[in-house]
């Protein structure tokens, strides 16, 4: 079912998919008390959730500022009316100004129909907090977002995409389902690739032991943006490391970070800590993935279950450094067509890794062209918290959810020619990118960041 | 019933206010914030640094003014009239309208004449601000879709409190002095036998005062509480937060460059390698 009542929703994880990820789902009668139980559960913990329940003035700043709202135009898509969805239920019952004045203040009873409503919107909102941004308060829809969709988890409603993705990484670490074989193929051929295409004669060491560093990739570069694994290639075979990728985590992302943190965010933590500790690595580096660096960076201290050994950095952050330093020898000239930098939403509002990208592109190619706005005030792509559904009701959202970031693009006219360069350094932003800029007939190509670096590098 | 709103209801009116107040500060307090969701626009790298950012949003209204000029002009002027308003309350009832005699060179009677004149800008300005308000909450589509009947009605609301005040200054006849105001409130909170009961004849008084109680009763439950709200939302999303440091353990480029490594006559190797 893509739709119900008017409303497109994601198509679901069956009964099936969602034991293995261990939840067992709740018969429908049942729903709606039980998610005001996890709504109060949840409620009681999150100081996030309660602020953006209970500070909102209903001021609409939000409303202009949302790519989703600007693509559909769809009242529901409007930040704060995304959160009033649970906030007329939180008000009806647990707020003492809406049991006594209930319709007057917005408060409502809780029903089937308001359950597939939170479906329908909370997997519509790409969690990228432009809202919090913006707001005078601050409020954090995307907060309420993820409450949301925790509560929608635990009733046993997840999108089939996104409760794969956690079965996979379970079962063999990463979210494309590749095994260990699988992956040491890949690179060998890439390694292979990068001679032919670049002259560079590169290798990716699989769980070497003793490794200073430890590299996580996202796996959809094992996939989908070879040249993000070949340009980190490039690079560490550059600077002389002595790095590693750890076979048990090919994977960049934390899914759990978008449907599940208290089961399926955690667990892949431990995972990570696990291999950091058996290889015996230093230092671990990320790769290109937005809402995977926001879990590594920003949850990791709040979700391991032991002291971190480990500095967590960004690939990102290690190249600007090396570039401030005047370390790395970059000619730009390799990358000479007209480039425009997509920030990641979690790169720049949850991260701060606005300055640092900068640093990396603009020394790595020769016609850079700004887009506006940029930075913590960009736009998302549309695809954030990997809303990448490929059902037609939602394919089709996509395409409305991306087009603020169409109109961005075409604004710094880099693709007139057919030749532009759209740089989108996240695993999640190219997967929605490299549809989209043919759905929006853009003129571009979409790359990482890394993939321009490592072209750029001069071996020589 | 002038007895009840005259001398029972202000107490039961700020009790409940302050306790309303904790209840709601406390039921924030008692949830966690349970993960780092610091805003990176960018990161505040010191305490003092948060103090300017929390401190331009809630004096100077800063992200309205940068994403929306309008609205940021309306909700400024608004609230600053009202700050303006409310102290004028304070120092206006408190020191006879005589507050200003305090700055050299300035007499009695001309601070009296500047706090009248201020009380009535701001009280006008203040009207006409919150009508604005009102007026774009039915105008702009958007902003009529997030809107639930109680965002209308405390608009309404405040509008009447503040137009009422305003009738007293405008109109001569209704006018009311600031001095058994004053004598009024000390003889109410100081427990004493009250006087200026004789101020509750008047209709505009009567009306203004029972409005202003059951707006503060009302007050800690409702959207109102946004007051503290929003320094309890700037909490938990501009705080300190500093990146840890970059550079990799054991690199030499100049070396590494020296070898020639990854040129394929230089130190190259096997291509993907499972450790042993
Ligand atoms: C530090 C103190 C305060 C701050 C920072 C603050 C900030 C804000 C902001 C940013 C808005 C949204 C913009 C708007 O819709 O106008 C707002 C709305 C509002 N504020 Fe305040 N406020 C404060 C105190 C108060 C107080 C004491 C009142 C008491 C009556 C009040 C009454 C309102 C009302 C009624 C609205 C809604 C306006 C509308 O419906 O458009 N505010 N406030
Ligand atoms: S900008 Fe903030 S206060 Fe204004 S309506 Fe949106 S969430 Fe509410
Ligand atoms: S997090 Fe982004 S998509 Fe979600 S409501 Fe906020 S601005 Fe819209």
């Amino acid at each position: 079912m893509a739709e119900y009542k008017g409303m497109a929703q994601p198509s679901r994880a069956g009964e099936k998919d969602m034991r293995k990820i261990h939840m067992e789902p709740i018969p429908d009668e049942l729903k709606p008390e039980k998610a005001l139980e996890y709504l109060d559960e949840y409620r009681k913990k999150f100081r996030s959730f309660v602020m953006a329940m209970e500070s909102c003035t209903k001021c609409g700043q939000c409303a202009e500022n949302c790519h989703t709202y600007l693509g559909t135009r769809d009242p529901n898509n409007i930040p704060t009316n995304r959160a009033e969805l649970i906030r007329k239920i939180y008000r009806r019952y647990f707020t003492l100004e809406g049991r006594w004045f209930g319709n007057l203040v917005g408060a409502e009873d809780i029903s089937l129909d308001v359950i597939e409503q939170w479906y329908s919107y909370f997997w519509q909102c790409s969690e990228c907090r432009r809202c919090a941004h913006v707001c005078p308060f601050g409020i954090d829809t995307c907060e309420v977002t993820m409450a949301g969709r925790q509560i929608l988890h635990w009733l046993g409603i997840t999108p089939k995409l996104h409760a794969d993705v956690g079965g996979a990484m379970e079962k063999v670490g990463n979210h494309t389902g590749l095994p260990k074989p699988g992956i040491i193929d890949t690179l060998e051929f890439m390694a292979e690739e990068c001679m032919d295409e670049f002259g560079i004669d590169i290798e990716f060491p699989v769980d070497k032991p003793d490794a200073d560093i430890m590299y996580v990739p996202s796996s959809a570069d094992f996939l989908l943006n070879p040249y993000t694994l070949m340009g980190a290639g490039m690079f560490f075979k550059y600077i002389g490391a002595n790095w590693t990728i750890p076979s048990t985590v090919t994977e960049a992302g934390n899914f759990g970070l978008l449907f599940d943190q208290r089961y399926t965010q955690r667990h892949n933590v431990m995972r990570l800590l696990n291999a950091a500790q058996n290889l015996n690595v230093k230092k671990i580096v990320w790769g290109e993935c937005g809402h995977g660096w926001r879990a590594a960076k920003m949850y990791v201290p709040s979700l391991a279950d032991r002291p971190i050994r480990w500095d967590i950095t960004h690939l990102h952050d290690e190249v600007a450094y090396l570039i401030n330093t005047n370390q790395l020898k970059l000619d730009p000239s390799k990358n000479s067509k007209p480039t425009t930098l997509h920030d990641p939403c979690n790169y720049v509002r949850a991260c701060g890794l606005n300055d640092n990208m900068r640093t990396c592109i603009k020394a790595s190619v020769a016609n850079y062209v700004e887009m506006s706005p940029n930075g913590a005030d960009n736009f998302c792509c549309g695809g954030g918290s990997g809303i990448l559904f490929d059902d037609k009701e939602m394919y089709q959202k996509r395409i409305e959810l991306s087009w603020k970031k169409a109109e961005q693009v075409r604004a710094t006219g880099i693709g007139k020619d057919g030749n532009g360069i759209l740089c989108a350094p996240c695993s999640i932003c190219k997967a929605q990118l490299y549809p989209m800029v043919e759905e929006h007939d853009l003129g571009v190509e979409v790359k990482g960041l890394i993939d321009l670096v490592g072209m750029a590098l001069d071996f020589k | 019933m002038k007895l009840l709103i005259g001398q029972i209801l202000p107490f039961i009116t700020i009790t409940i206010f302050v306790l309303g107040v904790f209840y709601r500060l406390g039921r924030w307090v008692g949830a966690r914030i349970v993960h780092n969701v610091t805003l990176s626009d960018p990161w505040l790298k010191s305490g003092g640094e948060v103090a300017v950012k929390i401190g331009t949003e809630a004096f100077l209204f800063r992200s309205l003014f940068k994403f929306d000029k309008a609205l940021w002009a309306g909700a400024f002027i608004m609230h600053f009239a009202l700050l303006n308003v409310l102290g004028g309350h304070v120092v206006g009832f408190g020191l006879l309208g005589e507050q200003f005699a305090y700055i050299p060179g300035i007499t009695a009677e001309m601070s009296k004449d500047a706090s009248n004149l201020l009380g009535t800008v701001f009280g006008i300005v203040l009207f006409l601000s919150i009508a604005y308000l009102l007026i774009r909450r039915f105008s702009i589509s958007e902003v009529k879709s997030i809107s639930n009947s109680s965002d209308v009605v405390w608009l309404v609301y405040l509008l009447l409190i503040v137009g009422v005040g305003n009738i007293m200054r405008l109109f001569h006849q209704f006018h009311i002095e600031y001095e058994p105001v004053r004598d009024y409130i000390v003889a109410l909170f100081t427990l004493q036998p009250v006087v200026g009961m004789e101020l509750l004849e008047s209709y505009f008084f009567l009306t203004h005062f029972l409005l202003v109680q059951i707006l503060l009763i009302v007050f800690p439950f409702s959207k109102l509480m946004h007051l503290f709200g929003m320094f309890a939302e700037r909490w938990i999303v501009n705080r300190v937060y500093h990146d840890p440091a970059p550079g990799m353990p054991n690199i030499d480029i100049p070396a590494a460059r020296k070898a020639g490594l990854g040129l394929p006559s230089g130190g190259g190797g096997e291509s993907a390698s499972e450790g042993v």
